[in-house]
């Protein structure tokens, strides 16, 4: 934990320096009133002392061995990291190969290779996941999909 | 009486057959998130939100509410029969549920839940029927520093309730304002924070956040962590399901109490229904002349968490729809959802679409029928679907949300935020930064950002204005309090442990 809210910290501070620099940037409203940049400002002032306050408090935890790691290890950290660049994959072949292809390709590769299922179970799931959103979606809320040519 | 008038409008819209139709489906839905351990209704009606598009706003709420107050039924039952909750709200049902079902009594306990949600989740719906157009009515007098001070009330509330460090909510909560802020401006029409980009010009976009914070972000944590699912064989039939009088002489005090304890907490933003169900609990066992049976299989220890987290939900729908104050994540979500379909909740909500602020408040009405009908003879198809394993929902989950994520604008980058807020709330969750003063924050951010610009407009910049107006003096001390409270609880804490 003290590892993480350090790490944390300096990011955040860092972020709200950026938010408080833009902020600056911003013209000021012509009449009497706040501008734009008002709210944003001390947003970022606010963020900047709370990163500190979570910085200080990082330095004053006592190493604790029950908290050792936050993080995964092993097979979790496997399935974990499949599972989130399986959807950027999956994100980025949409408007490639199409819906339809593209998600019964993301359906069984979640079978098959993270959950390690049956070659049946993941034909099974990822057929008819495939079809239920196409019919939902496509079909009765008439929302048109990506889809390469031959309608696909 | 103008609400009897307005409630009977109200079932006149809620009983066409396309409402009934939905408030069912949407019922159905937040039954089976309950029961689904691993998704949860703040998810559950994220994920939904671009679904109902295509239907008229209140149809729409109607079944999204549905969602809302059905999970707070569905969760008990994996308490009971597999001692895991199927939502946070129905953690201490565990205590003494499952207890009954090892003893051989899961049928009224889950009777008693079904019984017990049903009547106080009524209750609160007639108390929201009475008190509601009253403070609407009240606070339509409300003006810019009025609207701030609530609006800091709630999310100072929610941070100072929601988590266990302030420090972290504090920040959640912060951060969900800053992404508020992204876009063009309102009042000024400048862009900020939109690095040139064209899809940032109309802001972070709610849907693929919130689905991004609570769906994604939950399937990963649940990926890690597999569930382990173990089943006791269970026979149930409608009968077995009915408590007897001893049971109801057991229940009765704890349900009335529940009921008044959940609706309270309810109200006030940042509690929401798991704190209702644990102080319902604790109450409880304070009250009861056995204390030492709680947690051994007693029927109070189920009726008095089951019937506070109704009470909450129901509760929780009147500062929404009449200040406009989400008090949890799941409101916020439906907040959000509201903002989508046009419908700005407020004190104005009340004036400017009574037919669909009634017509919601009856659907309230009939969907807890429809969820006691769902619960009591139908409790064994639950209890079937639950062999369902997570690996088979896990893929479903993720690709409902992505394509309904991209479904909202038919725009690829909607999903990208999805993604990059689901990877933001999974490390939040790892960190125990907690979720729902993001989006609370995001939700709310317009409105206080305005409220306060506006204020400081006619007080030529000072901030007295918030302390010489009454109403806005009292809620700004208020949520100055609610921040303190945590400091407070903590000092005295220690001053308990060293003066024991």
């Amino acid at each position: 934990m003290k590892k993480a809210d350090l790490i944390t910290g300096f990011f955040l501070l860092i972020l709200s320096g950026n938010v408080i620099l833009s902020a600056f940037r911003m013209p000021a409203s012509r009449s009497f009133a706040p501008g734009a940049g008002f709210f944003p400002l001390w947003l970022g002032i606010l963020l900047a002392v709370l990163s500190v306050a979570l910085l200080l408090k990082s330095t004053r935890y006592v190493s604790d061995p029950s908290h050792a790691s936050l993080f995964p290890t092993g097979k979790a950290i496997f399935s974990v990291s499949a599972v989130v660049l399986g959807l950027a994959v999956y994100i980025v072949l949409m408007e490639l190969i199409g819906f339809l292809f593209n998600t019964f390709i993301f359906v069984a590769y979640l079978m098959k290779i993270v959950e390690r299922e049956s070659w049946k179970l993941t034909l099974i799931v990822a057929i008819l996941t495939t079809a239920g959103l196409y019919i939902v979606f496509q079909v009765l809320l008439g929302i048109s999909l990506p889809k390469i040519q031959f309608g696909f | 009486m103008d609400i009897f008038h307005n409630l009977i409008m109200g079932f006149q819209t809620a009983s066409s057959w396309e409402n009934l139709f939905f408030c069912f489906v949407g019922t159905l839905i937040g039954t089976l998130i309950g029961v689904l351990p691993g998704i949860g209704p703040s998810a559950g009606v994220a994920i939904l939100i671009p679904i109902t598009f295509g239907m008229n706003s209140t149809t729409a709420i109607i079944t999204m509410a549905g969602i809302y107050y059905g999970a707070m039924y569905g969760g008990s039952t994996t308490s009971i029969l597999l001692n895991i909750p199927g939502e946070s709200c129905s953690v201490v049902t565990t205590l003494d549920g499952y207890q009954m079902s090892k003893k051989g009594r899961p049928g009224p306990a889950l009777g008693m839940a079904a019984l017990s949600s049903f009547i106080a989740g009524s209750f609160a719906i007639l108390m929201l029927t009475f008190i509601a157009p009253t403070l609407a009515n009240y606070a339509l007098s409300f003006g810019p520093p009025e609207y701030f001070a609530l609006t800091f009330l709630g999310l100072t509330m929610v941070t100072s309730l929601g988590g266990d460090s302030l420090l972290k909510g504090l920040i959640s909560t912060v951060i969900g304002l800053l992404i508020s802020s992204v876009g063009i401006d309102t009042i000024s029409g400048l862009t900020r924070f939109t690095f040139n980009s064209m899809y940032l010009l109309e802001g972070i976009g709610f849907i693929g956040m919130a689905v991004g914070l609570f769906a994604i972000a939950e399937v990963l944590v649940n990926v890690e962590e597999p569930m382990q699912q173990i089943f006791t064989k269970t026979k149930l039939n409608l009968r077995s399901l009915f408590p007897n009088l001893q049971d109801w002489k057991d229940s009765l005090g704890a349900l009335w109490r529940g009921s008044i304890i959940g609706f309270f907490i309810g109200v006030l933003p940042g509690a929401g229904a798991t704190i209702a169900s644990f102080m319902a609990y604790a109450a409880e066992k304070k009250f009861s002349k056995h204390p030492e049976k709680f947690g051994t299989g007693v029927i109070e220890g189920v009726a008095a968490p089951e019937g506070a987290n109704n009470a909450a939900a129901g509760g929780a729908m009147i500062p929404l729809l009449t200040l406009g104050i989400p008090g949890s994540a799941t409101t916020a979500v439906l907040m959000g959802a509201l903002l989508i379909h046009g419908m700005r909740p407020g004190p104005m909500l009340f004036s400017t679409h009574t037919k669909f602020v009634w017509g919601l408040i009856a659907s309230m009405y009939i969907g807890n029928i429809m969820l006691l009908i769902q619960n009591m003879p139908m409790v064994g198809l639950w209890v079937r679907l639950l062999k369902i394993p997570y690996k088979i929902l896990m893929p479903v989950i993720i690709t409902i949300a992505s394509v309904g994520v991209l479904a909202t604008d038919n725009n690829i980058f909607d999903m990208w935020i999805m993604f990059f807020f689901g990877l933001v709330g999974y490390f939040m969750r790892k960190m125990e930064y907690p979720g729902a003063p993001m989006v609370l924050g995001l939700v709310l951010g317009p409105m206080v950002e305005t409220s306060l610009r506006q204020s400081l407009t006619l007080s030529y910049g000072s901030l007295g204005i918030f302390f010489t107006r009454p109403i806005s003096a009292v809620l700004i001390v208020c949520a100055i309090i609610s921040l303190l409270f945590p400091l407070f609880r903590n000092l005295w804490g220690q001053w308990f442990l060293k003066n024991r």
